[in-house]
């Protein structure tokens, strides 16, 4: 294989890179949110969050990919013997964990007089939390929300653990095992890959976030 | 059927040990216009934000019309959209323009039409004079401007009473007087308000009755003329002296 060919054949883990990180990303919101505004507006149950918080930020991914893959999949084999579910909803729970502690920071910074200044035109608790901070608290988030994707595009590098998933890291390693055997460009390439997959989208996340920051005043 | 709009009965609010509110009684008829004045830091905006269950008093009762909103299992949420709350650091939705700030509740709340909101909005807005900064963020606006937007959030709701925080004291003066002159209106037009403030020559000439409060209870009501000319109690006269002469000097 030339180098041409390597790169080509790199490329095409591009889609399925994406799809894990971007899946696990929404994933990570569909938790995260949640579990900040309770963490913060329902203290009672704020110690449930908390376990959460530790356990899944405590962990490694790749123990958890294998636990998930290996252990649960030998008990469940649906879902848990896919190994692009697996990927996708491990790397979904631990952003989750991480995308929850962005949003806490963020709803400090947003206040609590805009969730008493939405009480006091009537909305409950939950529905100012949806029409007045939620919005807020995105425009907040974004410098820590464009860090946290460029961390699970790197994450997803460790689906290759399980196997059966083509994507960046593991079309890298393949590379690596055919003639004439080289170790050093398909990493270096995959490297460079990575960097163009990350920083763009952390960079225009975090600009846009300043831009609509500026635009309300915060 | 009675006019009383508003009551407080007996009201009690402690932070720690520190109480904040003592014992507190307050009637509100339709169209009163009360100002409650006194010393900073006595526990006034407290009472106002027990009075729209936005701070949950710890003893008594708080009527709106004949509702105990106080009772246990009472729609807080509904109870709030009929009253009006003007804050003194004004907390307009930073994310929403003027028009997104007065409209929300119109729409999510009170679930008006579309059309039918949008109509209330510009009315409220131009009842105000901030019509012109209908697209405008709360950070694009000037103190003044954000505090009757402030106000016209409240007032389109058609709430029973408008409970005003000191709307003016974090604006300076040709500020304030932007807010006092859209008061002034309100007042003419009939506004059940009660309002927290020091603005003397307003309370002068719309209050019907202001309500000395000092370390955390009303220590003496009356109307304008009686603070102004000759008030009971030696706190509410030293108080008097200390704040005509700060406004005349103004």
């Amino acid at each position: 294989m030339d180098v041409g060919q390597e790169i080509i054949f790199l490329l095409g883990g591009v889609p399925l890179t994406l799809s894990i990180s971007i899946i696990s990303f929404l994933i990570g919101i569909a938790i995260g949110l949640p579990l900040a505004f309770t963490r913060v507006y329902e203290k009672e149950v704020s110690f449930i969050v908390d376990a959460y918080e530790k356990i899944f930020r405590g962990v490694p991914e790749i123990v958890l990919m294998l636990m998930f893959f290996f252990g649960l999949g030998l008990y469940f084999p649906f879902p848990f013997n896919n190994a692009f579910f697996v990927a996708a909803f491990v790397l979904g729970l631990r952003s989750g964990a991480n995308q929850s502690q962005i949003y806490r920071g963020a709803i400090r910074g947003v206040g609590d007089e805009q969730m008493i200044a939405g009480q006091s035109v009537g909305f409950s608790k939950w529905r100012a939390i949806w029409h007045i901070m939620m919005p807020q608290v995105f425009t907040f988030s974004t410098p820590g929300l464009g860090s946290e994707y460029a961390l699970l595009i790197k994450d997803s590098s460790y689906v290759w653990v399980i196997g059966g998933l083509a994507e960046i890291m593991t079309r890298s390693v393949w590379l690596k095992n055919v003639p004439p055997y080289d170790v050093i460009t398909p990493y270096v390439f995959a490297a460079i890959l990575y960097i163009a997959l990350t920083f763009p989208v952390a960079f225009w996340l975090d600009r846009w976030g300043n831009k609509r920051k500026k635009n309300i005043g915060l | 059927m009675t006019d009383i709009v508003m009551e407080a009965k007996n009201v009690y609010k402690n932070y720690g040990k520190t109480e904040v509110v003592k014992n507190v009684s307050l009637q509100i008829r339709k169209g009163d216009i009360k100002l409650v004045f006194g010393p900073s830091g006595s526990g006034k905006s407290t009472f106002l934000r027990c009075m729209a269950m936005l701070t949950m008093p710890d003893k008594g009762e708080i009527y709106l019309g004949e509702e105990c909103l106080t009772k246990p299992g009472v729609d807080l949420n509904k109870a709030r959209a009929r009253i009006g709350f003007v804050f003194q650091h004004i907390y307009l939705f930073r994310h929403l323009t003027a028009f997104g700030n007065v409209e929300l509740a119109l729409r999510q709340v009170l679930k008006l039409p579309k059309e039918q909101a949008r109509e209330r909005t510009l009315a409220a807005l131009k009842e105000v004079k901030v019509f012109d900064c209908i697209n405008k963020y709360p950070a694009q606006m000037s103190g003044g401007q954000a505090q009757r937007v402030g106000i016209a959030r409240a007032l389109a709701r058609n709430p029973d009473i408008i409970l005003l925080d000191e709307p003016t004291s974090a604006l300076d003066p040709e500020l304030t007087g932007e807010v006092i002159d859209t008061l002034r209106d309100l007042a003419n037009e009939g506004t059940t308000m009660l309002i927290v403030s020091h603005e003397m020559p307003f309370a002068r000439e719309v209050a019907e009755e202001m309500i000395f409060y000092d370390e955390g209870t009303i220590l003496e009501t009356g109307t304008p003329e009686h603070f102004f000319n000759a008030p009971d109690s030696d706190r509410a006269k030293k108080f008097m002296t200390r704040i005509i002469y700060k406004t005349t000097r103004e």
